[in-house]
């Protein structure tokens, strides 16, 4: 018989089990938690968040690191605002033509994340945190610190527009969450995150163009940064210098809470929905029993210490920086 | 001449070269008063990348670094009024005790640097909130200048925090290069697996690093609040990334075990003369972060040690 209760499974099935047992706590506290406006409140809350942690799972799955998130997020939604607004202002008015190319624009930051990273042989964590405080720069810049608005009735159906009681946006996210599954698990470069991520010189000795592989990983991620600042200005009707603030903490405790480990090779998209949704229930849990908001960042940090904690297999690192 | 020979003078290089040429280009800016000046008002930056040294000199990061400065300029508004100085002592006990918290989880539960940093920044932040109630402070000005106005005054031309920034730098120093600190933290940055297999107990010594760095950030926190006279969640913020630059461009790179504190002290330099001289060309303070960003770049890329980082995660 094998047997249910070891390690792996424990592991697999924690992030889901603590989901649950979040959910049935909160509402036990206060049962308007379990209503299903709560429910769509925290959906729109973690649409964008969700977009934001797929992006950086792929990177993650790699075994490397993206902090350049609040930066792209910032500088993406910035462009995309601006970019309507120069279209004619409204999505019917040939707007529309912004969404493609902000995407492109997203997977091109991301590139070039990769690039700094891969060819001038820089740590990912730094690269992509510097490059972050680049996009933050440049997003300064181009607003010159002012919000810019953006409110196009057509263009925030993606918020208004309701169905089954849950905005556009939820399913929009989890079409691309789809897409993000789809890559992952049925192409050759979602296998070829987890080849890198369980052994990179293996990988490499099997013939796997390692360098390309971590270069389209963070091309990927530019471009669900970009899916995540477009549902933020549709959420928020607004862009600035500090749309992406938050999303970096937020989404890589989603990710490592949800069960992707930090070294790689282990956990996908799935684990990070989940990561999410436990991130989004503990937020709106907290306000709705009525903690402090000023709660939250704690809470985050300590969660994601214990994930950590909990995934690593602590005989298998010898040491970490 | 060798290149790698020469490399360890680039940063002193790198200082006289730009201050020559802001020199040429504003006559004025050589001026002894405003070269000390200038050195004044970036100590508090300069407190803060001395701590920052010893994380990134053993091979670590403190993303912490600038949540635990907002905390402090929190902390040391709220207690000023009944601790007077003692109220020093006190932010400085936090700052060395969350960061021997960042240190201990690094070393003893194997969360990466980055990530424990950012998550004790976390907590910091949510302490500030909670101290604050999410507002700015402001600290009863004749308190101020009877508890810490030595800190901020004026000598000649002289600013003190010049003072404050010597001393602290050559207590550095002397723990850089004169104690078995130093040493084995040198040892941890060279090679950790090395220095653990010699019998150097590495996690105690990684556990001091993190924990002279959360010391420092706070020092650089009560200097920051007594400066502006207040405290506020995220008066501090912009402090990280110019931070991380005066460490690197001073020369100690990502990997650790070369460079140390004096580098330190001439990359935050590089770091003030950039920033005058941006100001100078027209460069607007809305630009400089993207220019940091590039600097930081190029800078960790000229500094790293590749040999020492098998594969580049």
């Amino acid at each position: 018989m094998p047997r249910i209760l070891t390690r792996e499974n424990a592991i697999r099935w924690a992030p889901f089990m603590v989901l649950l047992a979040l959910i049935v706590l909160f509402t036990a506290i206060n049962p308007s938690f379990l209503s299903q406006r709560n429910f769509a409140r925290i959906a729109i809350a973690a649409a964008p968040a969700l977009m934001v942690a797929v992006g950086v799972t792929f990177i993650i799955v790699m075994g490397s690191i993206d902090l350049s998130m609040e930066g792209v997020v910032s500088l993406t939604a910035v462009l995309f605002c601006f970019l309507m607004l120069a279209l004619g202002g409204t999505l019917a008015s040939g707007g529309w033509v912004a969404i493609p190319v902000i995407l492109a624009v997203g997977a091109a930051i991301g590139l070039v994340n990769g690039f700094i990273h891969v060819k001038l042989k820089i740590p990912s964590f730094m690269a992509s945190l510097a490059l972050g405080f680049v996009g933050t720069g440049a997003a300064i810049l181009l607003t010159g610190g002012d919000i810019v608005k953006f409110n196009d009735p057509t263009f925030r159906a993606l918020l208004t527009w309701r169905i089954l009681g849950f905005p556009l946006m939820v399913y929009v996210a989890g079409l691309c969450l789809v897409l993000a599954w789809f890559i992952q698990s049925h192409t050759r470069l979602g296998r070829y995150f987890y080849a890198v991520g369980g052994g990179e010189e293996l990988a490499h000795a099997s013939g796997v163009r390692v360098q390309h592989v971590r270069m389209a990983g963070f091309s990927l991620a530019g471009f669900f940064y970009a899916i995540a600042a477009i549902l933020q200005v549709a959420k928020l009707g607004q862009a600035e210098s500090v749309t992406g603030s938050n999303f970096m903490f937020m989404s890589i405790t989603s990710v490592v809470v949800g069960g992707v480990a930090l070294w790689g090779g282990i956990g996908g998209v799935w684990n990070t929905l989940v990561g999410v949704l436990i991130v989004a229930v503990i937020n709106n849990g907290m306000v709705v029993i009525g903690l402090p908001d000023f709660l939250q960042a704690a809470v985050l940090g300590l969660l994601v210490i214990i994930a950590v904690i909990l995934s690593t297999d602590r005989r298998a690192v010898a040491f970490v920086k | 001449m060798d290149i790698q020979r020469l490399k360890p003078h680039f940063p002193w290089i790198t200082l006289l070269v730009l201050v020559t040429i802001v020199g040429i280009a504003d006559p004025s800016f050589l001026k002894p008063a405003n070269l000390l000046s200038l050195a004044g008002d970036i100590v508090p930056l300069f407190i803060m990348a001395l701590g920052l040294t010893f994380a990134i000199y053993i091979g670590g990061i403190d993303l912490s670094a600038q949540s635990m400065a907002n905390m402090i300029t929190v902390v040391a508004s709220v207690y000023l009024a009944p601790l007077g100085i003692w109220v020093a002592a006190l932010c400085i006990l936090a700052g060395f005790t969350l960061g021997t918290l960042s240190g201990y989880l690094t070393t003893r539960m194997y969360v990466p640097s980055f990530i424990s940093t950012l998550a004790v920044g976390g907590i910091c932040f949510s302490v500030a909130q909670w101290l604050s109630g999410n507002r700015a402070l402001n600290m009863d000005a004749t308190q101020r200048n009877e508890t810490f106005g030595w800190m901020i005054g004026r000598t000649g031309i002289v600013p003190h925090e010049l003072f404050i920034a010597i001393g602290l730098l050559a207590i550095c120093l002397l723990i850089e290069r004169r104690t078995v600190l130093g040493r084995a933290l040198k040892a941890v940055g060279a090679g950790e697996l090395a220095a653990a297999a010699s019998g150097l107990n590495v996690a105690r010594y990684k556990i001091l690093a993190f924990a002279i760095s959360g010391g420092l950030a706070a020092v650089a926190g009560l200097l920051f609040s007594v400066k502006l006279s207040g405290g506020a969640p995220t008066i501090a913020n912009g402090f990280l990334l110019p931070a991380i630059v005066a460490v690197l461009v001073g020369g100690t790179p990502l990997t650790g075990g070369v460079g140390g504190v004096l580098n330190t002290a001439i990359g935050t330099l590089i770091v003030a003369v950039i920033r005058a001289s941006m100001l100078y060309f027209g460069i607007a303070a809305t630009q400089q972060q993207m220019v940091f960003g590039l600097v930081l770049i190029a800078a960790i890329a000229l500094t790293i040690d590749r040999s020492k980082l098998r594969t580049v995660k």
